[in-house]
């Protein structure tokens, strides 16, 4: 259903060089707000519609057609999802926001070793593990910043969300077996009015949108507030298709279709590329030019590799009482006890549990993808008492596990379709077939009937494709996000995550993003930019 | 076959039973059943590879009964659907049914689902708390004596040595 690309905020001549973001979401929503709060004028290409809260839908496919990136990609490599969902390897939003839209709010942060997960984790064999170039330490005071930004339940003075009826399940059984370290949060919504924004209702639609706009994102924050300040330019539907450079290598430019398909050129002092892990690379390897060859930035070979998707898993469990897991906030309870390193485990990297539910719209297509007959329906026939979680820890980056462009599948406009690759290391396994363990010792402690082991679903957390190193070798960016070879050119979403620790990303992405904001304010003042 | 369906009513009756058989809910009336087989008529008639495999299947599935599959009884319908599952038709049916089937008001009240609910004001005065059988639990984190060990004494980098 093709729009119209919309123009909102202060008009910029195309031809004036600013600051140009690709993607409005976690990273590059956080970018143009932190930006033009600085006085620095952005526009902003948004490839999706400007969906309100009042557009967003109470009902989970009809929210799924009209915000989910649906564009022509594919899904190759052993994992299960190129099987169950061969044209669907992430289920990502493609609507002003992001996937900050759908996102359902859960906001840990990494932890310490996490950020050199080579030097703890030693050399895991087939994983190409590098220490981040930043520390904890240094992320701190950004975390701090992105936990009031969202507003992060039980941080900074934001009250804890009441115990919904999945979480009372969860929590009683996460007592039973001794874990210690859980509780309703932290979390993105407001369990009190919290700037501007009421609390939470309760309605149980976290992952379409949040109509009561209770959930943080930066369609409901960020975006509207830099487009009051003046400085800033959205044009939604606007798809990049090429970042360009000049002469000397500077990025200075970036070329986009509208709706109609109409292409357009921006100039850019600055290029902050921040379409999530799967477009990112995408673009770069799109802007190939003579200079690059292989794609822009790309002179480690690691634009597209090294992508990571957690390793995740989901296990729904049966009782002789209702739950009604579904009434509440999806995601409001969180276990830490197994987010740490211990390898006497048998593996190394740690994982969250989170509570989760489906509605049976989507339950059905994700519990058992190729499920039929009675043992399938004996899960559906037990909705109303079932409770349910989700596994998420970190996965291991592989240098196979790449993003590529699609040599025979295009999209609508004829540029080849990102092919996303994945096999599961060894390490992931290890881990999943842990969390699924736990999770059933959990919940058998109190009364579980069954327990049903779902398989990871289209990827939500998409990483790694331009991680950030200390060498040029090792990866695309430096420290700030902008790439060794570019000047000018930074990458501001997941694609940064040199690895991709434990915990939920978008806290971690809003950070890096507000980090990387101040080094080009400071570069800005500075005249270096 | 010139523009007329591919689909008679025998045909149809035969999908609605495969659904049935599929995707057995003994609470479920036919009317689901009912719609989401001719929602897959509707997709099948779009593309003519699906409907040629769909049309194949059908026939394939009444010719296992001797006649009708439609008129089999459960026992024997489910021992044909077992020999069909690799059958391009069985997939196609599938994946529209689970999406089908399950995105209807009419099942998710059978299987205790309320659908839409902010116009209603969310859960907040209405049971998203209801549950009465487990205990009230902790809602804030644990600030307990204890600390998470982040990292176990043996996998502390100092210690590779020691491995």
């Amino acid at each position: 259903m093709a729009g119209k690309s919309q123009s909102l905020g202060k008009a910029i001549d195309n031809d004036t060089e600013v600051v140009v973001i690709v993607g409005s979401g976690a990273g590059g929503g956080t970018m143009a707000y932190e930006l033009t709060r600085q006085g620095i004028p952005c526009v902003v290409l948004e490839a999706g519609p400007f969906l309100k809260p009042e557009d967003y839908e109470n009902d989970e496919w009809a929210a799924f057609n009209q915000m989910a990136w649906l564009d022509a990609r594919t899904a190759s490599g052993s994992f299960r999802v190129a099987r169950d969902f061969p044209n669907l390897p992430a289920w990502i939003v493609k609507a002003v926001g992001g996937s900050t839209t759908h996102w359902s709010g859960a906001t840990p942060r990494f932890k310490q070793h996490e950020f050199k997960a080579r030097t703890y984790y030693g050399d895991v064999d087939g994983a190409n593990l590098l220490d981040w170039p930043i520390t904890l330490a240094e992320m701190e005071p950004y975390y701090d910043r992105a936990e009031i930004a969202i507003g992060s339940t039980h941080r900074h003075g934001r009250p804890a969300l009441p115990a919904n009826n999945n979480y009372k399940v969860f929590a009683n059984g996460a007592e039973r077996v001794g874990y210690k370290y859980y509780a309703t949060g932290p979390y993105g919504t407001n369990a009190e009015p919290y700037d501007g924004r009421p609390a939470s209702i309760q309605d149980g639609f976290n992952f379409q949108g949040d109509k009561n706009t209770s959930k943080w994102s930066t369609a409901v924050r960020e975006i509207p507030r830099a487009l009051e300040t003046g400085l800033c330019e959205l044009r939604t539907e606007s798809q990049a298709v090429q970042v360009t450079h000049d002469a000397t290598g500077r990025a200075n430019a970036v070329l986009y279709l509208d709706a109609d398909g109409n292409l357009h050129r921006q100039a850019a002092k600055i290029v902050c590329v921040a379409g999530n892990s799967i477009e990112t690379p995408r673009l770069l390897l799109m802007s190939a030019s003579a200079l690059h060859p292989d794609g822009l930035a790309n002179s480690s070979g690691q634009v597209g590799r090294n992508y990571q998707r957690h390793t995740t898993g989901s296990v729904y469990a049966r009782f002789d009482k209702p739950v009604r897991m579904y009434r509440g906030e999806t995601m409001a309870g969180i276990i830490a006890d197994e987010a740490r390193l211990d390898t006497s485990r048998g593996f190394v990297g740690g994982y969250y549990m989170e509570t989760l539910s489906l509605g049976p719209a989507f339950l059905a297509a994700f519990v058992e993808p190729g499920g039929w007959g009675a043992d399938f329906t004996e899960l559906m026939d037990a909705y109303a008492n079932t409770a349910g979680m989700w596994i998420v820890g970190e996965d291991m980056p592989q240098e196979t596990n790449r993003v590529t462009l699609n040599s025979r599948i295009k999209d609508k406009w004829g540029l080849p379709a990102a092919d996303v690759h994945f096999d599961d290391h060894p390490n992931d396994v290890a881990m999943r077939e842990h969390g699924y363990s736990r999770a059933d010792l959990l919940y058998e402690a109190v009364g579980a009937l069954g327990t049903h082991h779902t398989p990871p679903y289209p990827a939500t957390h998409n990483l790694g494709t331009a991680r950030m190193s200390a060498r040029p070798e090792d990866g695309v960016t430096d420290s700030f996000g902008q790439t060794h070879d570019v000047p000018g050119l930074f990458v501001t979403d997941g694609s940064l995550m040199t690895t991709g620790a434990a915990a939920n990303p978008t806290l971690t992405i809003v950070a890096l993003a507000m980090r990387q904001a101040d080094h080009i304010g400071e570069q800005f003042k500075a005249g270096a930019l | 076959m010139g523009s007329q369906s591919s689909f008679d009513e025998n045909a149809k009756r035969c999908l609605t039973r495969l659904i049935q058989r599929a995707f057995p809910h003994s609470s479920f009336p036919d009317g689901p059943y009912t719609r989401t087989a001719e929602s897959i008529v509707t997709q099948a008639e779009d593309s003519l590879p699906d409907k040629l495999n769909l049309a194949a299947g059908l026939a394939s599935l009444d010719a296992a009964a001797g006649g009708s599959f439609a008129d089999t009884d459960d026992a024997a319908a489910d021992e044909i659907i077992a020999k069909m599952l690799d059958a391009p038709f069985f997939g196609f049916v599938r994946a529209i049914s689970v999406v089908t089937l399950y995105n209807d008001p009419e099942t998710w009240k059978l299987l205790g689902y309320e659908g839409a609910s902010f116009d209603q004001g969310g859960y907040l005065h209405r049971g998203f708390d209801d549950l009465d059988w487990l205990p009230d639990p902790r809602i804030e984190e644990y600030d307990g004596p204890d600390q998470l060990v982040e990292v176990a004494p043996a996998d502390e980098p100092s210690n590779e040595g020691a491995k």
